[in-house]
């Protein structure tokens, strides 16, 4: 936990609403290129976590270091995922990935269509590139807000229950780019999910967030291994993690009985 | 039969013999010398094009310049009263109190100020619209998902970016029906502005009619200024179909 070289670092950090701490307190160090799976009863605070390690809500008291920097505002290199996307209808896919880019570079008109359509390709959606939002299926969509948000180049990759929203066979193929573009870009990534399945395929490490946002880690040392569904060991590994977070509730229940 | 089918694809073309059936049976229903025959009516029309084409080319000026002049200032202040609740506060009251007001009884005060010419026409007309376009901006600014924000903030976007990707584009579809309005608005204002000191403007021509009791030449006028307003509201859909191309919309 005390780890100096952390990429990400929180110290003390509460955030609360009116008199409620959401997150009290909170010191976590996240390291650099690994993979973090967050999980947590609905309500406890995850989405706040998140919102503050993106910038968009300052902590009451405490502080957040990225790369030894405190974070006051938005970084350019942190990416967000939102559950809703939040695609712009009036975007066609082109539109809406190049947005980010042309935004922060000044780079010449052909360069900035030729990495969209990098992007594009690389998400298997080059034919949609023409497409409104509501032109498009759940699954499209989703590769056009992860396309533009990784065209920047994030160091830092937030995603805010990424598949929640998709149906089952759409969730694998995403939650494959999702783990392809890990291994490729060796982003430092923390994405919320209330799927064990999902935590143990896409984390490294798995964050189980209790109340008061006090959070356990558990390594997952199945992580990245090649077509790790299919093994009986993947399940094993998901029986393990279940346990784990029932252990978990009950020593939030006992606390929270003894107050 | 393919023929047939573009005619009938036609709202205009629809509209048009629509509105001479109802006028055709309104004349036979009601026998008398102030209405005038549709058809009687398009042949006179059609002989006088050339004069009456004067007086709605000098209407539709007024009324571009107007309406351009009334968006140059509405949209900023719709703009800022979207995005400022402080100043949101103390406008809205102020706009509820001036939006019902028929401003037309301000001409007098206008003509004084600006003199009798096509000045105070004009600025009656900014008056009279520039309230509907600042409300209809307004909304449209209100109405933008907070969501989008926050998804320009994980952007880390400039103000100016922030305009430039998601208010304009977002406010755009309410420019146009404020738009809309402004237009309909302005062309029935006509006729009351160019009551006063001038010799152009089709709203004149429609009175002069009326107090010479020419009532062939004052439907003549009417037909005319129905073929303006046509004219201008084509103008806007094929202007927003271009613009905001993923608002689509039939007809
Ligand atoms: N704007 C707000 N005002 C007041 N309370 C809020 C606000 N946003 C969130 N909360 C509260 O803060 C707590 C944490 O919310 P958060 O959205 O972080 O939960 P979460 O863990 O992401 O839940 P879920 O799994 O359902 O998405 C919740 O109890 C919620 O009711
Ligand atoms: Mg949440």
């Amino acid at each position: 936990m005390k780890n100096k070289d952390a990429f990400i670092r929180l110290s003390d950090v509460s955030y609360r609403f009116g008199e409620r701490a959401v997150i009290n307190q909170l010191s976590l160090s996240l390291d650099k290129g690994v993979s973090y799976a967050l999980i947590g009863q609905s309500g406890i605070g995850k989405s706040t976590l998140l919102q503050l390690l993106a910038g968009f809500i300052s902590p009451d008291s405490g502080s957040i270091y990225i790369n030894d920097k405190k974070l006051i505002k938005p970084r350019v290199k942190t990416g967000f995922l939102f559950q809703e996307l939040g695609l712009f209808p009036w975007q066609t896919a082109f539109d809406s990935i190049k947005m980010p880019l042309q935004m922060h570079t000044s780079v010449q008109k052909e360069s900035l269509k030729s990495s969209v359509f990098k992007w594009l390709k690389e998400l298997q959606i080059e034919d949609c590139h023409e497409r409104y939002p509501h032109e498009l299926s759940g699954g499209q969509k989703q590769r056009v807000a992860l396309a533009r948000t990784l065209i920047t180049e994030p160091d830092f990759l937030l995603m805010d229950e990424p598949t929640t929203a998709i149906d089952a066979m759409t969730k694998e193929s995403i939650q494959a780019l999702i783990l392809a573009q890990h291994k490729k870009q060796q982003t430092t990534m923390l994405f919320v999910t209330h799927d064990i399945e999902e935590a143990v395929y896409l984390g490294e490490v798995i964050l189980i967030m209790r109340e008061g946002g006090k959070i356990t880690r558990i390594p997952n040392p199945l992580f990245g291994i090649e077509n790790n569904r299919e093994t009986l060991a993947f399940y094993q590994a998901c029986i393990d993690v279940r346990k784990h977070i029932n252990l978990e509730m009950e020593l939030d229940e006992v606390f929270t009985h003894n107050k | 039969m393919k023929y047939l089918r573009t005619i009938s694809n036609n709202q205009l073309f629809i509209g048009f013999l629509t509105t001479l059936l109802a006028w055709q049976v309104i004349y036979f229903l009601i026998d008398t010398h102030t209405i005038p025959a549709p058809m009687e009516t398009l042949i006179y029309l059609y002989t006088m094009k050339l004069p009456v084409l004067l007086h709605v080319l000098a209407s539709m000026s007024r009324v571009l310049v107007a309406v351009g002049i009334a968006l140059i200032i509405g949209v900023p202040i719709g703009i800022f009263a979207g995005i400022n609740h402080l100043f949101n506060q103390f406008f809205s009251p102020f706009l509820y109190y001036i939006y019902p007001i028929p401003k037309v009884a301000f001409l007098p005060v206008l003509m004084l100020l600006y003199g009798l010419g096509n000045q105070s026409k004009v600025i009656l007309i900014i008056f009279i619209i520039v309230f509907q376009i600042i409300l209809s901006v307004r909304d449209g600014v209100r109405q933008i998902p907070s969501s989008y924000f926050t998804v320009m903030d994980s952007f880390a976007s400039s103000t100016l970016s922030k305009y430039r990707y998601l208010i304009i584009p977002a406010i755009s579809p309410h420019i146009f029906s404020g738009l809309r309005i402004s237009i309909g608005i302005s062309l029935a204002t006509l006729f009351f502005a160019e009551n006063y000191a001038t010799t152009y403007g089709i709203g004149y021509y429609i009175l002069s009619a009326w107090t010479k009791m020419d009532y062939i030449e004052m439907f003549s006028g009417i037909v005319a200024l129905s073929f303006l307003g046509i004219l201008m509201f084509k103008a806007i859909d094929l202007l927003e179909a271009k613009t905001t191309p993923w608002n689509k919309k039939p007809f």
